[in-house]
């Protein structure tokens, strides 16, 4: 038995290796996915709003990068990151699939992702993109 | 004896350590990406042009510049077995372009290689092949407008406002292909998203169920490639080879006996319904005329008609022209003529076996009638045939008087030949019959043209999918497909009023007859 026990902690680190095995921009925010959730849980609940849907091509990269860094939403009613957090995701899931989906990522990840794909969207940026 | 002991015994644990957590990464590695391209050096530099990155590319995956030129992604070019035509991109006429050959910077943009500019293009120079435009990931790589499939790159002379490409950072982020990357020419075919096809455009990107079914972002989320399966860099499920009628059911995935792996039925087989009268109507209906109800349903217009001849206006300032509608939509450019758009567009639908019929600008054409750029071929009697829907495609584009062939033009860039320009039909005609090798007679008139599209994405969720009275009732979708009766739409009013008046006889009799036999009954009863 005693003969297992280096393997099976050999094994362990090995499985713990596996967010360092991926590749660099793998750890990278992920665009696509914050295109959904830019997608289908801010455009989604903007377009019920007066101002209405909101495209990535409205601003400029620089405009993006310090909206998010305020990080003020309803100009200062609420904080940005409020919505991508997972007690917000959590009171909208039955309503919206991708909150759903998207429930178990870590809110970190998806601040990321979302201001990666309104930074790279931008009307300046690598891949300008609208709502739909 | 007892240290020696220890000794391997230690030995044998540091083995087996370096064992399992060998063991372990090669776990990690299954579930991530086996080769990270950002730590190859030969990555780690600044690349001048596509063509470096290419022969880098090349350096590990050596067979894959072959594969590719062996693909109509690479030659625009088809042998038709049907006909024995050459058809393709370089071959076929289309609404929406006047023909590449004269055209070349700005239609090769879709060209999966780089700088096919003219006639002199090298077609089997392996580092002309342009991996990124289909392995990119990171959505910022593109092909430069005008500049003949090369991405525009610091230190080339860029119009004012392009952004150059990283092409670095783009080699180093290369993955697996994408509906971001097939989008990036098929969304955009005939010049804007959403223009060409129809049932293809950049809603399609991050589409809800709606939208499509299968490409759902929150669903299945399928990539291009999960239908039109790749082997070898071929593509599967072209245009130009369509399978109309698939009686062969489930196609057991990796099993090559030589089948169109992007049939609805490569997948669902033939009796996917619960109710096995919808099955019976498979032998009919192609699954896209009841599974799109409408196509361009994403938010995006499809153009539906384009007249060239209105081209050339020009404003009271002497300026060219160009007018938008209300949802901003280029409805008049003067370089190129008036057009229309739809959304939610209903389908025409026509019979089609799996044959067509392109016109080629050698074909000649009755200019008395709307000419069809290309025939979908069929009839409800040949058996081989299923109803297809269609996105008909309406133009007026130039004609040789004197040859009645179909004729291409030299529409873009700015050089004295190009319509764009100075306007002039004749010059532009001229050049672009030139650069297509072909006679041009120096008169031409316009004329109509119609070219088909069949529409195939953009599948609606099952509850969405056309209910009976769309085709069973008065205003049948399918009036006007001959060779079919609609029950529920056709009819003859005789025949029904004689089937009503039957129908009323046998109920009054059944009452006189029970009536009889209860008065019966009753009278014997009494007795």
């Amino acid at each position: 038995m005693k003969s297992r026990t280096p393997l099976m902690t050999g094994a362990l680190l090995g499985l713990l290796a596996v967010p360092f095995a991926v590749p660099v921009h793998a750890a990278d925010a992920d665009w696509k996915r914050g295109r959904v959730y830019y997608r289908f849980v801010c455009t989604d609940c903007h377009k019920q709003q007066p101002g209405g849907e909101i495209s990535p091509t409205s601003r400029t990269m620089a405009e993006w990068k310090a909206y998010f860094a305020a990080g003020k939403h309803e100009k200062g009613k609420n904080s940005l990151r409020h919505f991508v957090s997972k007690s917000y995701r959590e009171s909208i899931k039955g309503k919206n699939q991708a909150a759903a989906k998207f429930i178990d990522v870590p809110e970190e990840e998806l601040w990321k992702d979302v201001q990666a794909f309104a930074i790279r969207g931008a009307k300046d940026g690598d891949a300008p993109a609208k709502c739909n | 004896m007892t240290r020696r002991t220890e000794s391997r015994s230690g030995t044998g644990r540091l083995a087996a350590w370096l064992l399992a957590g060998a063991a372990g990464l090669l776990h990690a590695a299954a579930f991530a990406s086996t080769a990270d391209h950002s730590q190859f050096k030969q990555l780690q530099q600044t690349f001048g042009s596509g063509p470096a990155v290419t022969t880098v590319c090349l350096e590990c995956h050596a067979r894959a510049a072959d594969e590719v030129m062996a693909s109509k992604h690479w030659t625009w070019s088809f042998p038709d077995p049907h006909s024995g035509k050459q058809l393709g991109k370089q071959n076929v006429l289309t609404s929406f372009s006047l023909g590449i050959q004269s055209n070349n910077p700005t239609c090769n943009a879709c060209h999966i290689g780089y700088g096919w500019k003219d006639n002199s293009f090298d077609f089997t120079a392996k580092e002309n092949v342009d991996c990124l435009v289909c392995h990119d990931t990171t959505g910022a790589y593109r092909k430069g407008t005008g500049m003949a499939g090369h991405p525009p790159v610091a230190g080339m002379a860029l119009p004012e406002g392009t952004k150059p490409v990283d092409l670095a950072d783009v080699a180093q982020n290369v993955g697996k292909t994408s509906r971001d990357t097939c989008g990036t020419c098929h969304f955009h075919g005939g010049g804007g998203d959403g223009v060409k096809h129809g049932d293809l455009d950049t809603s399609l990107t991050a589409p809800d169920k709606e939208v499509d079914v299968h490409m759902d972002a929150l669903g299945l989320d399928f990539a291009c490639t999960e239908c039109h399966k790749t082997t070898d860099h071929q593509v599967a499920g072209s245009r130009y080879a369509l399978t109309a009628k698939d009686p062969h059911g489930a196609l057991m995935r990796g099993k090559d006996d030589g089948r169109n792996p992007a049939t609805c039925q490569a997948c669902h087989g033939n009796t996917p319904h619960k109710a096995a009268r919808l099955d019976r109507h498979a032998d009919k209906l192609a699954c896209q005329t009841c599974h799109i109800p409408e196509y361009a349903r994403g938010g995006i217009a499809t153009k539906l008609t384009w007249d060239w001849s209105a081209a050339g206006r020009r404003d009271s300032h002497g300026q060219p022209l160009l007018t938008r509608d209300d949802h901003g939509r280029i409805v008049y450019d003067a370089k190129k003529g008036a057009f229309s758009y739809g959304e939610d567009v209903v389908p025409d639908y026509f019979w089609f076996n799996g044959k067509v019929e392109h016109l080629t600008v050698s074909d000649r054409i009755d200019p008395a009638k709307p000419v069809p750029l290309n025939r979908f071929e069929g009839s409800a009697d040949d058996g081989e045939s299923r109803i297809w829907p269609f996105k008909v495609m309406r133009a007026v584009q130039p004609y040789d008087r004197v040859h009645l062939t179909m004729l291409k033009a030299h529409t873009t860039g700015n050089d004295e030949d190009s319509y764009g320009r100075d306007f002039d039909w004749h010059r532009a005609i001229a050049r672009g019959m030139k650069d297509a090798g072909k006679p041009f007679s120096g008169e031409f008139g316009f004329v109509e043209t119609e070219m088909s599209w069949p529409i195939t994405h953009m599948v609606a969720p099952k509850e969405q999918a056309l209910s009976c009275v769309a085709c069973h009732g008065a205003q049948s979708r399918l009036a006007g497909v001959p060779g079919i009766h609609v029950p529920g739409h056709h009819g003859h009013g005789w025949l029904d009023k004689l089937g009503w008046w039957l129908a009323g006889l046998t109920l009054l009799g059944v009452v006189a007859h029970g009536a009889g036999r209860a008065f019966a009954h009753r009278k014997g009863v009494r007795k």
